[in-house]
C-alpha cells in the first residue's frame, strides 16, 4: 500500500487533475440525464420551454462529451506516469541499494526478477485503477441522488441487484468447483496415457495392454461425465443469470410505471431513473471483481517493495 | 538358454553394435559393465524383445519373435516405470495372480510393512501420490512386479543407479533372494554389484569380451 501513496504522491499534479475529470464528468452525465428527465417532464405538462433552458441542455451536451474525453485523456496520462514511476523509481531503488550494498548490480535481470509484478501492476493502473475509481464513484453518486428523488424505487433497483449479486457468487463457486473437477478428470486421463507411453516397455513385457486400456477407457469416461455435468450446469445456471439480469430493469419499468399513472412521480423522473440504474446495478455487481482486482494489484506490488 | 548370433544393430544410422554372440545358459548369472552409451540396455532390450535386431538372430528359451520373446522375461529397469493405478494393478498389471502370491512377493521384497500402514493397502491409489514414493519403495514395486511374473530369466538394467545408499542396499538384498535359480542378465556400471556372478563381460565399442 506504501507504494501505491507513494506513486500517488509523486503524480498528485495528474491524479488530482484525474479525479477532478472524473468528477465533472460524472456531474455533467447526471446533470444532463436530470435536465432530459426534466425537459419530458415540461413536455408531458405542456409547459413553456424556453430558450435558456434548451441552452443549457446544448452545453450540457457538449460538456458531457468534452468532460468524458478530458476524463478518459487525463485518467490514462495519469495512470501511465504512475506505471513509469513504477517502473523507473524500481531501478533506481535497485541501483541506490547495490551502492550502499558496494555490489554490483545487474538492473537488467534484477528487474526481471520483478518483471511480472510490474508489468501487472502498471498494466491494472493503465487499464483499470482509474476507470473503477470512476465507475465507483458514480455508483456512490447516483445512489445518493436516486434516493433523495425516490427511496421506494431506489430500493426496487437495489435488492434484485443485490440479490442477482449474492446468486452470481454462489453460482460462480459451482461453476468453478465443476470445472475443477473436469480438469481433474482429464489430467487423471492424461496421467495414464503419459504412464502408458512413457512405461511401455514395462507394459509390453508385463502384458499390461489390457490393464493400461481398461484403466484409460474408465478415465475417459468419468473425464466425459464430469465434462457433460459441466456444460449442463454452465447452460443452466448462466441461463439462469441472465434471466435473472433483467429483474430490475423490469421491475423499475413495471413499479415505475404505476407510479407515473398513479400521478405519483412525474415520467421525467422515471426516465432519469431508466438512464441512471445502470450505473448502480453495475457498481453492485462488478464489486467483487473489483475488490479482488485491487487485492491483486496491491499484492504485486507488495511484492515489489519487498524485493 | 539366451543366444545372440552374429547381431547387428543401429539407431537410424548409428550402429550401435555389429556382429554381436553372446551365449548364456539355463540360470548362469551374468554381468555386463561398460561405459555410459556404449549399448549395454539396448543389448538388453533386443533380449528382451523390444527392439528387433537389424541383422542376425535372438533366441530366448527357443522363441525368435519379440512378442514370444518378452512373454518369457521379466524385466526391472533403471526407472521404475510405475502406472498411476493401484500398488495392486502396478504389481500383477492387470493378471489374476493369486492374493498369497503377491503378498509373498511384497514381503520379500521388504514393502509389506509400509503397505500394511496404508489406509486402503495394496489398492492404494499411486496416481496422485507417485511423486511421494521414495526411490527405493518405487524401485522395490518393480522389482515386486518382476518376482510376480515369476519367468525364467531377469533382465536388471542398473536397478539401484537412481537410488542412495540405503535403498541401493534394499533392492540388492531383495534381488539377491530372488534370483538363485534364475538365468541373469545383470547390465551396471558398477562392477562390484556384480560378485557372485558365473561371468562378467565387458562392452566396448560395439562388442563384448
Amino acid at each position: 500500500m506504501q507504494v501505491l501513496i507513494d506513486l500517488l504522491k509523486r503524480n498528485r499534479f495528474w491524479v488530482l487533475g484525474a479525479v477532478a475529470a472524473t468528477l465533472l464528468s460524472n456531474l455533467s452525465q447526471m446533470f444532463y440525464t436530470v435536465c432530459v428527465g426534466d425537459l419530458v417532464n415540461k413536455i408531458e405538462s405542456r409547459s413553456f420551454i424556453g430558450l435558456p433552458f434548451l441552452g443549457l441542455l446544448g452545453i450540457l451536451i457538449i460538456s458531457n462529451a468534452a468532460t468524458q474525453f478530458l476524463n478518459q485523456y487525463v485518467g490514462r496520462y495519469a495512470a501511465e506516469k504512475m506505471a513509469h514511476s513504477l517502473r523507473v523509481g524500481y531501478a533506481r531503488r535497485l541501483l541506490w541499494k547495490a551502492t550502499q550494498d558496494g555490489k554490483s548490480c545487474d538492473t537488467a535481470s534484477a528487474m526481471s526478477i520483478a518483471q511480472n509484478e510490474i508489468a501487472n501492476a502498471g498494466a491494472y493502473l493503465g487499464n483499470q485503477f482509474f476507470d473503477i475509481a470512476g465507475m465507483l464513484f458514480m455508483g456512490i453518486l447516483v445512489s445518493v441522488f436516486l434516493f433523495i428523488q425516490n427511496v421506494f424505487l431506489t430500493i426496487v433497483i437495489i435488492v434484485p441487484t443485490v440479490m442477482i449479486l449474492a446468486y452470481s457468487m454462489f453460482s460462480g463457486r459451482v461453476l468453478s468447483d465443476s470445472a475443477a473437477a473436469a480438469l481433474e478428470e482429464k489430467e487423471h486421463m492424461n496421467k495414464v496415457a503419459y504412464a502408458a507411453c512413457h512405461a511401455f516397455s514395462s507394459i509390453k513385457i508385463f502384458d499390461g495392454e489390457e490393464l493400461c486400456k481398461n484403466a484409460y477407457e474408465i478415465k475417459l469416461t468419468e473425464w466425459e461425465k464430469s465434462a457433460k455435468r459441466m456444460g449442463r450446469r454452465y447452460a443452466l445456471y448462466n441461463t439462469l443469470s441472465g434471466i435473472m439480469s433483467r429483474v430490475p430493469l423490469l421491475l423499475l419499468l413495471a413499479v415505475g410505471a404505476y407510479m407515473v399513472l398513479d400521478g405519483q412521480m412525474l415520467l421525467g423522473t422515471l426516465i432519469v431513473f431508466l438512464n441512471l440504474q445502470k450505473s448502480l446495478t453495475q457498481a453492485i455487481m462488478n464489486m467483487p471483481s473489483w475488490l479482488a482486482g485491487f487485492k491483486v494489484f496491491t499484492t504485486n506490488l507488495s511484492r515489489v517493495e519487498m524485493m | 538358454m539366451i543366444e545372440l548370433s552374429n547381431v547387428s544393430f543401429a539407431y537410424e544410422k548409428q550402429t550401435v553394435f555389429r556382429d554381436l554372440s553372446l551365449k548364456i545358459e539355463k540360470g548362469q548369472k551374468v554381468g555386463i559393465v561398460g561405459e555410459s552409451g556404449c549399448g549395454k540396455s539396448t543389448l538388453l532390450s533386443l533380449i528382451a524383445g523390444l527392439y528387433s535386431p537389424t541383422s542376425g538372430k535372438v533366441c530366448v528359451d527357443g522363441e525368435i519373435d519379440p512378442e514370444r520373446i518378452s512373454r518369457k522375461v521379466s524385466v526391472v529397469m533403471q526407472s521404475p516405470m510405475l502406472l498411476p493405478l493401484t500398488i495392486w494393478e502396478n504389481i500383477t498389471m492387470g493378471h489374476d495372480y493369486p492374493k498369497e502370491r503377491v503378498l509373498k512377493v511384497c514381503e520379500d521384497v521388504n514393502l509389506k510393512k509400509w503397505i500394511d500402514a496404508l489406509p486402503d493397502g495394496l489398492q492404494t491409489y499411486l496416481g496422485d501420490h507417485a511423486d511421494e514414493l521414495s526411490g527405493g519403495q518405487a524401485q522395490r514395486i518393480a522389482i515386486a512386479r518382476a518376482m510376480c511374473k515369476d519367468a525364467e530369466i531377469l533382465l536388471l538394467d542398473e536397478p539401484t543407479s537412481a537410488l542412495d545408499k540405503e535403498n541401493n542396499a534394499f533392492v540388492l538384498d531383495a534381488l539377491e533372494r530372488y534370483v538363485t535359480e534364475k538365468t541373469v542378465v545383470h547390465v551396471t556400471h558398477r562392477p562390484e554389484q556384480l560378485r557372485g556372478y558365473d561371468r562378467v563381460l565387458f562392452m566396448q565399442a560395439g562388442g563384448l569380451k
